[in-house]
């Protein structure tokens, strides 16, 4: 996380308890998820790209995976702390309700805990997914360093 | 006790500690330009989300039986990938459980590339079913609205 200084130049904010994430918010589109389940791996027709195998799997429609909130989650992180989370970052994050295509995603976070061991500080974050109806259908708990300038990567 | 409508022979079979043996794979630039465009987000760091370690080597062995979907992840990011270099992801069975009648297994694939960087270390947390049954009835109902 950053902020332009007097001098408009970028410098470093730390974060305090308490303190909430800039949140992201992404639509979720059915093209985009058949194209997020080709990426790398592609395994085929599946729940996550087609109404009939969704309905053998019974559901209703196509769900968006998991990795996929997983990755809205990452920008957020991304976003939020730069390098700090890029290079060490941990999280745990349970999916806990379906995402559809339609749906649009908002993904939130907030210090819960700040702990200080050795001069290094990890910052401990609730973090979680909404959709347009504020339901959470993701939450779980990251840990990362206070936000870095640099995005290196 | 597990749920008593699914045959659970399969979860039972699998070990703590299997090895799910390892995969290499060439990084792309194409990979990373195909991810960010569909996440929205053109600075995205880590392509390899979408690449499902744990899941693609343990559906390498047990694709044919039985299916994890993702209830959960849980992972440590260390180096960004870099496009060029082949990453090499190794896999285990990492737990395995019952929890409200329903049977999970944990898988964790740890990633690294060509250059000894480690990439991440990723747990899956899959509700294990047998191939050819639905997900479980609750979690269908619940997730059928």
């Amino acid at each position: 996380m950053e902020q332009l200084n007097s001098g408009g130049k970028k410098e470093k904010r730390l974060l305090k308890l308490g303190d909430q994430l800039h949140p992201i918010t992404q639509p979720v589109l059915l093209e985009n998820m058949i194209e997020f389940e080709k990426i790398v791996w592609d395994r085929g027709v599946n729940s996550h790209t087609d109404t009939d195998a969704a309905k053998k799997d019974g559901l209703s429609k196509p769900l968006a995976s998991g990795q996929n909130q997983m990755a809205f989650v990452h920008e957020l992180l991304e976003k939020n702390f730069g390098d700090a989370w890029v290079y060490g970052g941990r999280i745990s994050i349970r999916y806990i309700h379906p995402v559809y295509a339609g749906d649009k995603i908002t993904a939130r976070g907030a210090v819960t805990e700040i702990s200080d061991i050795n001069g290094k500080t990890t910052l401990t974050l609730m973090i979680w997914c909404e959709n347009q109806d504020e339901i959470k259908t993701a939450a779980g708990t990251a840990f990362v360093g206070q936000p870095e300038v640099s995005c290196s990567w | 006790m597990s749920n008593p409508g699914q045959d659970n022979s399969v979860w039972e079979s699998i070990k703590v500690g299997e090895d799910l043996g390892s995969l290499t794979y060439l990084f792309t630039e194409e990979m990373v330009a195909d991810y960010r465009r569909v996440v929205n987000n053109p600075r995205a760091a880590y392509p390899t989300v979408a690449g499902r370690h744990p899941a693609r080597l343990f559906y390498r062995k047990y694709a044919s039986v039985m299916r994890v979907p993702n209830m959960g992840q849980e992972s440590q990011y260390h180096n960004p990938p870099l496009p060029g270099k082949s990453i090499t992801i190794s896999a285990h069975i990492a737990d395995k459980y019952i929890r409200r009648e329903k049977t999970y297994l944990v898988i964790e694939a740890k990633a690294t590339d060509e250059d000894g960087r480690l990439i991440e270390v990723s747990r899956l947390i899959g509700l294990a079913r047998p191939v050819g049954q639905p997900a479980l009835a609750e979690v269908t109902k619940k997730w059928s609205n």
